[in-house]
């Protein structure tokens, strides 16, 4: 038999792209929530330089092997997460799913790595308690819930997706999962830059 | 068929296909309906204000006997302190915002013509994260924890209890995330939900000013939320070294409640006001554009997320924070202005909901005014090279007024009047919500009292900031530089009759919806358009079916039922 295009029933309409633009708007409520933690963080970081005294106490050593890691893990997590999005606007689910699952056991490697390297560095240890320690703790701390909310938003993209709900003609979830994931690598990267590298 | 008649039909069938709505408790606690999570917001709020405003009240007869808390014996100053505190976070985020939040859930589908608001199960969330965080706020700031005391003599040794006061800074960030929901919510819909013909230049202004205000608060709110977390995590230490000691909690968060992010919550009394007023009038809105420009103003010159004294003790002589505190005058002056030109133009019938939609912008208006009074020291100081004395006395006098009471004036007026022009919204509206008209001279009647009540509690705080009564009156030396404090006392009596005035105001409105609207004793004549309404919520039969409308509508004009031909089916 001959199938015409014609004969094929007609597209579904096209959905508003609601989830994109409540994405943006959280992710511009969680750039403004980074982006007032880090005011306050520069702002004591350099009343404490200028005071002569060392923002980090001398005796705890920041390793910057684990941090190198997870920027690493969180950029090849944008590559796999670009590959769901390539993935689905083809209808190819099964490997948007696959691509979903890699990120969310990174966003785990990335949670595991952070919390290893958190215990491991003791901003602590002898000093007793530092302005510093407090904000560092409420940065990664907050950027862990944040990994955390985004490892929740994949798992349901990907329930969504095995359900059948996107497909070629209805990207938005995923393409909003993805969107809030590079987010969260943009403001990790300020933190390996302005907290761990900088110090 | 266009890209937004598909979208708009495509949402009508899901609606359609979407399982019936419970009714009875069952209803109101799994509820997904925009128009059910309205109602509840709107009947919390003003629980809720009722709430607020006694501890307004018992606040304000303890300001009668300034050296000592002596009248209801709360104890110790810290334990005012809490009851104080209390009363700033419950009038913002137990009353003022939840009134926002319900009249807008509510609305907003409705004014846009859409079946439903964008994510209905976040909305509820939001809805029930916002209902625990608050309570549990209030019953832990009863159980001595509150954001901090003022006078700690050891950390915990007065009126404090630790795990109390941890439990009160995670439920009150707990309402902020719920807000935050509620808010992307309510911006997804206006944004991505409007009907074909319908550009953000056609938002009906009530729809625009929460758009404004949702943005904002997006965008501010989460900073607050970073002071809160800081706080925490400082507070759960060892050894709080800074932010988590506890009479540093309340200065890192009070900038909320000051000018110029306190604006941020009045933004949506130019919306309420901008759809009364021209429907009271029979009269379209002239210069509808620069009402808009209007209320954008308002929303930039209220982000106020920078203007934290904690971390910037040079604030007050800033530039930006001086500018923005003057400048916020002039849209409120100009919409005010625009407002006037419909009324005067127009027919204007009296009704409850125009006296307080009047109130309510005149209210804002004073608020303004002050503000741009209470920082105009530092700008008149940039003229003080002309080297006069009395220009002098002057700056310096008004130098003197930061720190006053006058900024408790600011934030009274300002909150207020988003009050009172939610309590508009709930008359004018009330026939679209509860099917019942509310009764006529009630509302007037509970205008009278707010309208009253305000100018008394906010006035006598305006006479006293003159007269130097501080800011900080929760501390154990409060009358430390007052002029007179025998006037100031006498003063703070009348205030205690303005807050006595709104408590009576409030009760009104409650007794009134309570009788006219839940058990049914409200006009119900004509209730589908009783005001000949201009925007698309009058569109619909009162109380509006599930899916809002029968049939997608189609708009071309910012007042589609006002104009002729306006709106096709």
């Amino acid at each position: 038999m001959n199938l015409r295009t014609t004969d094929l029933p007609v597209a579904p309409p096209v959905r508003g792209r609601t989830p994109l633009v409540a994405t943006g708007f959280g992710i511009a409520a969680m750039l403004m929530y980074f982006a007032g933690i880090f005011g306050v963080y520069l702002k004591e970081r350099a009343l404490v330089r200028a005071e002569g005294t060392a923002w980090i106490p001398k005796k705890v050593t920041i390793e910057l092997t684990q941090p190198g890691m997870v920027i690493w893990t969180l950029l090849i997590s944008i590559v796999v997460m670009q590959w769901a999005v390539y993935s689905i606007k083809r209808d190819d689910r099964q490997h948007a799913l696959l691509a979903l699952g890699t990120t969310l056991a990174m966003g785990a490697m990335v949670l595991v790595q952070t919390a290893w390297h958190l215990s491991q560095t003791n901003l602590i240890a002898d000093e007793g308690p530092t302005t510093a320690a407090t904000l560092i703790y409420t940065i990664v701390g907050s950027y862990m819930v944040a990994i955390v909310i985004g490892m929740i938003i994949l798992l349901l993209t990907g329930f969504r997706t095995l359900a059948g709900q996107y497909g070629s003609q209805q990207t938005d979830g995923v393409v909003a999962a993805s969107l809030y994931w590079y987010s969260l690598v943009f403001i990790y990267f300020i933190i390996w830059i302005a907290v761990f590298i900088a110090k | 068929m266009t890209e937004n008649q598909t979208e708009t039909q495509l949402n009508t069938e899901e609606t359609a296909s979407r399982p019936l709505e419970l009714g009875g408790l069952a209803g109101a606690f799994g509820t997904t309906d925009h128009k059910n999570i309205g109602k509840l917001y709107i009947f919390f709020g003003l629980a809720g204000g009722l709430l607020s405003l006694v501890l307004h009240f018992l606040l304000r007869l303890e300001r009668i006997n300034i050296d000592g808390t002596t009248i209801l014996d709360f104890g110790s100053s810290n334990q005012y302190f809490q009851t104080w505190s209390l009363s700033r976070t419950s009038l913002l985020f137990f009353c003022v915002v939840p009134l926002i939040l319900g009249l807008a859930t509510y609305l907003i589908p409705l004014q846009i013509g859409a079946p439903s608001i964008a994510f209905p199960r976040a909305a509820a969330a939001a809805f029930w994260a916002w209902l625990v965080g608050i309570l549990i706020h209030v019953v832990t700031v009863f159980a001595d924890g509150g954001l901090g005391v003022p006078e700690p003599l050891t950390q915990f040794a007065q009126g404090m209890d630790p795990e109390a006061t941890e439990l009160s800074i995670l439920s009150i960030a707990m309402v902020i995330v719920a807000v935050l929901l509620a808010s992307i919510t309510l911006i997804a819909t206006i944004i991505t939900q409007r009907p074909q013909g319908m550009t953000l230049f056609e938002l009906p202004l009530f729809s625009w000013s929460i758009l404004v205000a949702t943005g904002i608060w997006v965008l501010t709110l989460p900073i607050w939320l970073g002071n809160l977390m800081i706080s925490w995590v400082d507070f759960k230490g060892a050894d709080a070294l800074r932010y988590g000691n506890v009479e540093n909690i309340w200065d890192q968060v009070s900038w909320l409640w000051s000018q110029p992010m306190i604006f941020a919550f009045a933004i949506p009394v130019l919306g309420i006001a901008g759809e009364i007023i021209p429907v009271s009038s029979n009269q379209s809105q002239r210069q509808y554009a620069v009402q808009q420009i209007g209320i954008g103003a308002l929303g930039v010159l209220s982000f106020g997320a920078f203007a934290q004294p904690f971390f910037n003790a040079e604030l007050g002589d800033q530039a930006v924070y001086v500018g923005m505190g003057i400048l916020v005058l002039l849209p409120v002056l100009a919409f005010f202005g625009g407002l006037a030109d419909t009324l005067v133009n127009g027919k204007p019938k009296v009704s409850a909901q125009l006296i307080l939609a009047l109130i309510s912008m005149l209210s804002l208006l004073v608020a303004a005014g002050i503000s741009a009074l209470h920082v105009s020291g530092p700008a008149i100081g940039v003229i003080q090279e002309i080297d006069s004395d009395w220009l002098g006395g002057i700056i310096n006098w008004l130098k003197d007024l930061q720190g006053t009471v006058i900024a408790t004036s600011v934030m009274e007026h300002a909150l207020i009047s988003s009050i009172i022009a939610s309590i508009a919204g709930v008359y004018y509206w009330s026939p679209k919500i509860f099917g019942n008209k509310l009764n006529n001279n009630v509302g007037i009647l509970a205008g009278l009292a707010l309208f009253g009540g305000l100018f008394l509690s906010g006035g006598s705080n305006v006479i006293n900031g003159f007269l130097d009564e501080r800011e900080s009156v929760y501390l154990s030396n409060p009358s430390e530089g007052i002029w007179n404090q025998s006037a100031v006392e006498f003063i703070n009596i009348i205030g205690l009759i303005g807050s006595v005035l709104l408590i009576s105001g409030v009760a009104l409105v409650i007794l009134d919806l309570t009788a006219s609207a839940i058990l049914g004793k409200g006009n119900t004549e004509n209730a589908n358009d009783p005001w000949n309404g201009h925007t698309l919520e009058w569109a619909t039969q009162s109380p509006p079916p599930s899916g809002n409308f029968d049939e997608p509508p189609v708009v071309n004009s910012e007042r589609p039922l006002f104009t002729s031909g306006g709106i096709e089916q």
